[in-house]
């Protein structure tokens, strides 16, 4: 139901996955990236794979992109100002005091996105209970503005102290730089953020401003090529904390966007959880330079409420994706020490691995792999040969310095590799107090099915779900990403029945301040609403989903307490006879897109079945593999062997069986325990 | 008669395993597997722990030792502790009666200072480690800051003896085989001003150890006990090369460094004191012997602080970032005498421990940047500068607390500004939001703002210090704990000195009282502390700073015109 189609931008490639409505059939494509124009990659994968009649019927376009995050990270975007409390300009500079790299001595805070002559100050002061302590000086505006005017910025960022609480003196200030004449954009804190802690709040209204301009103007050009290929439909951009937006209103909000990279695998992993009922599920999205994972509970990401960018803090939510620097294209060398190290360096797209014959020479993770036989005989569907002869080239300076052979440096490369992308996964399901071996893992990326059997080894798992389309996962998430908003507003009070009063007064605010922002909302919405609650004198907080009766929350005080107390007990192991308070009220909607069939075809020809030599991490030595295209399983196989796809092979080790299921995904077993 | 012989400390000399037998790619994986385990447990600790000296402030230290008490690995936390916690599990297991009588489910509590290098209030918990067949593999341990132990005053700038500072807990079994000591649990309890947050965090501690202990067996378990024990030799002779490769580049000699304390918290004196970095090939040694005697009040500095001082300062500079281990420490000797401020013998006062600690860091690097003045920063504001503040709502009658350290300008390098942010010895520590202060304390902010001029001027310019202004709506009681208030940041190579910290309260009338170090002080409604941190010290001649850098700290503030007319004389010219 809807035909869709979804785009999503990595470092490397841009991703192609279209869902025909007809034919019930789901088609992926690939091309390469255009780092200065990435709508032109855009542009070539939808005119290259999807016909002109599929364009035109198309209900919906999704969209993955880092623009907004480029943009920040490369510090390419708008002349911003910002007008603060007198007394804290200094707030973006002085940050919260730590290092990020706490044991580099000479580490120093990256330079603010507004430099200091360019933050200004005005007399005004609210309290944290929302009262005036010091009305705002009208006057104290004029001459910040007059500042800001000559220095020719492009938009102003507000963020005033406590404006959380009391949101009066930042509409005033807007007023009186419109009034001034002050034509640009101007980011006002409390609409970015509803949230308390001053320099977070104003780090993020500050990116607002500095990535506005860049994400309107491209979205703007994308939608306008689109048009021009024939697409009659509704344009969608994943949003960080999972679901998506429509370009209008990424235009407005366009902070809430920066971290949406890694989203889209994780939102198809809670779809696919969903179909086949898995409760539990550690995703491992191997890429070119970077390995992703998240935990679905339940078909649901993790949500957080605040992300770090850069080391510059963003209060929005995201998808809880942790990445480590450690793919395909990590390359290993030897430490000051003479310990062989894998990454973070990565070969990257160029020259890429030296096995890919680009010109690259330092041994990458996938020369390993090819080394050792793990990606078949050679004709990878991307159209690259692999070149074995410089995949051992590559590896031997290193092995030398270890004085092992190639083939212990190969399979020592893949180990490291492995062993840190175990580590992450464990983090990430054991800080939700969850045994990983309890788990589903769901390889996906590039080069997740290839490490998917080594990284199950290191986790003791003994179920892994390959996805269909696991090289393109991630833009296949992308259709499955209902339209959501969502808005948040702190305020600390005891939990009793009389602020759950105030507290469904704000949330009937916050609805109504979704509501306004779009026009989205025409497709039969789900409203939810949240409740951070801590232990009075407590700092860290737990947000419990609450029920709603209409617009208000469905619970008495009494019963909001027991959701806490079960939660933190869950959560901690045990809990506190101390007051329970209110800390932030957050509302959101979200507005299901048209469910979708899922039948999947493959796009390859079978090719008849080959045996080739590869090294076994179950055996220990090397042994003939089967070589099988994906699409040939059609009964289960028994490992060793090596699975083709288009975009990604499945190195499938001794002791595993693969067998395709329901949805087209493979589902792989442990045979035996070893 | 008191033996003063000076003692020569070293790091890790015993071999459980043979490295040769390691290979080298087993040995990498090991170490990941061991660092993630810590990591595990701090993540448990934090998460549990019910004060925000533990989950925000990060005043902890989680690690894992072997059976020799050799540090495998550690999460990040705080530097100053990360180097004492393996006296605190040798004292602690000697103390309950050596190895012998610990057992699976044991866990000891331990803060005698001259064993755990801290003030009472810093408490380890040890776990021994076991396999299945009885074998101990190592332990589990977390030293975490508890808010109160029932000292004279939450915090102390002027005690006279330890047991004006805390309760003592000189190794005892909290739990016996799995077991909860429910005598002892009630003394902790009873022992408190905080009871309620004591016993989360005791708690918190003991989960976090036992986390810890469940990777860590997994860790043996996979990769058998022989392996592992060769890997664990490998990497610890990969940790010390890296470190000497670093010193072999750094000419041989003795070089002298020299720091002074404001005071001992008692009297008002000066304290002057040198620590000599003695270098041949790529032995590091250094030499604590020519200090001042103990000192009457509390900031006396226990020898596994003065070893951790040595470590933190050493590995920042040589560790390559990594996190370290025994083997980064092997290359350092310590060489202390008794009955000095860096080797007090009991019952000497040490609540001050960390302030000539951290000062002690850049002492050694103010010696090395004779040796090689490219290698290390000039001074940053040089304090943690702490405040601790209590009282009762007058709203409520509800007793509060908070307390916080708060950023100085760094030191420039050659090559770069200095930054401003928290000391180096806490170096992965939050200072709180003003919005979140502000919900809960009683007080109103008129500034924090990077202070003018406060930067040591420098071919590279120190950052700059922080006013921060606090102004009470209620009576609140103060300790301040700030150091270097009498002497400027020192910069190197021809850089300037930066402004030094201060602290005062002024009064409704106008009226200010300068207290760096003082304990219990009430600051009335309307007072507003005034808390001046120090800036960095510069590096190289001003003259050689580019003209446009100085504009540029012209228009952005940091400095004014007639600073720099003053200094960069050169960029009006």
């Amino acid at each position: 139901m809807a035909t869709r189609i979804g785009v999503d931008i990595g470092g490397t490639f841009t991703d192609l996955v279209y869902y025909d409505d007809e034919t019930g059939e789901t088609v992926e494509g690939k091309v390469p990236t255009v780092p200065h124009a990435p709508e032109e990659g855009v542009v070539a994968a939808v005119s290259g794979h999807v016909p002109r009649a599929v364009i035109e019927k198309a209900e919906f376009f999704l969209h993955g992109t880092t623009v907004g995050l480029n943009a920040l990270l490369e510090r390419r975007g708008a002349k911003v100002g910002l007008i603060t409390t007198a007394g804290f300009r200094d707030v973006l500079e002085i940050r919260r005091g730590d290092r990020a790299e706490m044991y580099n001595l000479f580490w120093r805070q990256p330079e603010p996105l507004v430099p200091r002559h360019l933050r200004l100050e005005v007399s005004e002061r609210v309290k944290a209970d929302g009262s005036v302590y010091r009305p705002l000086d009208e006057a104290s505006v004029a001459p910040a503005l007059a500042a800001l005017q000559a220095e020719g910025v492009d938009s102003i960022a507000v963020c005033l102290i406590n404006a959380y609480a009391n949101p009066a003196h930042e509409l005033a200030v807007e007023k009186l730089l419109r009034a001034g004449g002050f034509a640009g954009g101007i980011s006002l804190s409390h609409k970015i953020s509803g949230e308390y802690r001053e320099y977070e709040r104003t780090s993020t209204t500050v990116i607002d401003a500095f990535v506005r301009a860049r994400m309107s103007n491209y979205l703007k050009r994308l939608d306008g090529r689109l048009r021009e290929l024939g697409f009659r439909g509704t344009s969608l951009i994943t949003r960080s904390g999972s679901g998506s937006m429509t370009f209008a209103e990424a235009e407005e909000r366009p902070f809430e966007t920066i971290m949406s990279g890694p989203v889209a695998g994780a939102q198809g992993a809670s779809e696919i959880a969903t179909q086949l009922g898995i409760e539990g599920l550690v995703t491992a999205d191997v890429g070119g330079t970077s390995f992703d994972t998240a935990l679905i509970l339940n078909g649901q990401p993790q949500v957080l409420y605040e992300g770090v960018i850069d080391n510059m803090p963003i209060q929005t939510p995201w998808v809880d994706v942790r990445s480590i620097g450690s793919g395909g294209g990590s390359i290993a060398h030897i430490d000051v020490g003479g310990l062989m190290r894998v990454g973070p360096r990565s070969a990257g797209a160029a020259p890429g691995p030296a096995c890919y014959g680009k010109g690259g020479t330092e041994p990458a993770m996938t020369d390993a792999a090819a080394f050792l036989g793990m990606l078949g005989p050679g004709k990878l569907a991307s159209g690259i040969n692999l070149d074995f002869a410089k995949a051992k080239a590559a590896i031997e300076p290193v092995a030398a310095a270890i004085r092992q052979d190639v083939e212990t440096t190969a399979i020592g490369i893949l180990r490291i590799a492995a062993s840190s992308m175990a580590n992450a996964m464990r983090e990430v399901s054991v800080e939700q107090g969850l045994d990983p071996r309890a788990m589903v893992l769901l390889p996906f990326g590039g080069a997740g099915p290839l490490m998917a059997t080594l990284l199950a080894d290191e986790l003791k798992m003994n179920r892994i779900v390959v996805p269909p389309l696991a090289g393109n996962f991630s833009a296949w998430g992308l259709l499955g990403a209902d339209m959501v908003q969502s808005s948040a507003r702190t305020r600390i009070m005891d939990l009793g029945d009389a602020n759950l009063a105030v507290a469904n007064g704000i949330l009937a605010d916050l609805f109504a301040e979704v509501a306004a922002r779009g026009d989205h909302l025409e497709h039969g919405t789900v409203r939810s609403a949240r409740l951070d609650l801590r232990y009075k004198g407590q700092e860290h907080w737990l947000s419990i989903d609450t029920p709603l009766a209409g617009d208000a929350i469905a619970w008495t005080a009494d019963e909001a307490g027991a959701a806490f107390a079960a939660e933190y007990l869950r959560t901690f192991g045990g809990t506190m006879s101390e007051v329970v308070e209110i800390v932030s009220i957050r509302a959101t909607v979200r507005a299901p897109l048209p469910r979708r069939e899922q039948v999947f075809k493959a796009a390859d020809a079978v090719a008849g079945d080959e045996i080739f030599d590869a090294y076994s991490f179950e055996e220990g030595r090397r042994m003939p593999f089967r070589v099988v295209p994906r699409a040939a399983i059609t009964k289960p196989l028994v490992g060793p062997a090596i699975v083709t796809e288009s975009t990604a092979t499945l190195y499938l080790d001794a002791h595993w069986t693969a067998e395709t299921g329901a949805k087209g995904e493979l589902n792989l077993i442990r045979a035996e325990a070893k | 008669m008191l033996d003063r012989t000076p003692v020569l400390h070293r790091a890790g000399v015993a071999r459980s395993g043979d490295a040769a037998k390691a290979d080298p790619i087993t040995t990498e994986v090991v170490r990941h597997a061991l660092n993630s385990a810590a990591n595990q447990m701090k993540r448990a600790l934090v998460r549990t722990a019910f004060s925000p000296v533990i989950y925000e402030v990060l005043d902890f230290a989680v690690a894992i030792y072997d059976p020799q008490m050799r540090l495998l690995a550690q999460a990040p936390s705080l530097p100053m502790f990360m180097g004492t916690l393996n006296f605190c599990v040798e004292e602690a297991v000697k103390n309950v009666g050596g190895e012998a009588n610990v057992f699976p489910g044991d866990m000891i509590m331990y803060n005698w200072p001259y064993g755990t290098g801290s003030h009472p209030q810093d408490l380890a918990v040890v776990n021994p480690v076991f396999l299945e067949d009885g074998e101990l593999i190592g332990y589990t341990a977390i030293k975490g800051h508890w808010l109160d132990i029932a000292g004279k005053d939450p915090y102390c700038t002027d005690t006279v003896d330890v047991f004006q500072e805390g309760t003592i807990y000189p190794g005892v079994k909290i739990y016996k085989r799995g077991e909860l000591n429910d005598d002892i649990y009630r003394m902790v309890v009873a022992n408190s001003r905080v009871p309620k947050f004591v016993a989360g965090d005791l708690n918190a501690q003991v989960v976090g150890c036992r986390v810890g202990a469940t990777s860590f067996q997994e860790v043996v378990r996979r990769f058998g006990r022989e392996a592992f024990s060769h890997a664990v030799e490998a990497m610890f002779d990969h940790g010390e090369r890296v470190v000497r490769s670093y010193f072999e580049a750094i000419p041989d000699g003795r070089y002298v460094g020299r720091g002074e304390m404001d005071s001992n918290g008692i009297t008002d004196d000066p304290i002057p004191f040198e620590v000599a970095v003695e270098i041949e090939g790529s032995n590091v040694r250094l030499d604590f012997t020519h200090v001042p005697e103990t000192q009457a009040g509390p900031v006396n500095c226990p020898v596994p602080s003065t070893i951790s001082a040595s470590r933190v300062a050493i590995s920042m500079l040589a560790g390559y970032g990594e996190a370290p281990h025994e083997g980064h420490f092997r290359p350092v000797e310590v060489l202390t005498r008794p009955g000095t401020m860096f080797h007090p013998l009991p019952p000497a006062p040490c609540f001050l421990y960390g302030w000539p600690a951290l000062q002690a860091i850049e002492v050694i690097y103010n010696a090395i940047a004779k040796a090689l003045p490219t290698a290390v920063p000039a001074q940053s504001g040089g304090c943690i500068a702490s405040v601790v503040y209590w009282g009762t709502r007058q709203a409520t009658g509800e007793p509060w607390a908070d307390g916080s350290p708060h950023p100085t300008g760094q030191g420039a390098w050659n090559g770069g500004d200095g930054g401003t942010m928290l000391h180096i010895s806490e170096s992965a520590t939050r200072f709180s939001p003003i919005e979140v202060w502000e919900s809960k304390n009683p007080w109103i902010m008129d500034k924090m703002a990077l202070a003018q001029d406060s930067c040591g001027p420098g071919t590279w310019r120190g950052g700059p210090g922080i006013d921060f202004h606090f102004r009470m709506t209620e009576d609140t009681y103060i300790t301040t704990a700030v150091e270097r208030t009498k002497n400027a940041p020192w910069g190197l190579v021809g850089g300037g000195t930066a402004r030094p910290n201060g602290a005062g309260v002024r009064f409704p009338n106008g009226h200010f009282v300068s207290i760096p170090k003082t304990t219990r002080f009430l600051v009335p409604k309307d007072a507003v502390l005034e808390l001046s941190t120090g800036g960095g010290g510069g590096y190289g001649p001003p003259a050689e700073r580019t003209k446009e850098a100085v504009e540029s700290d012209l228009k952005a503030g940091y400095i004014s015109e007639a600073f720099a007319r003053a200094n960069y004389p050169h960029a009006f010219e």
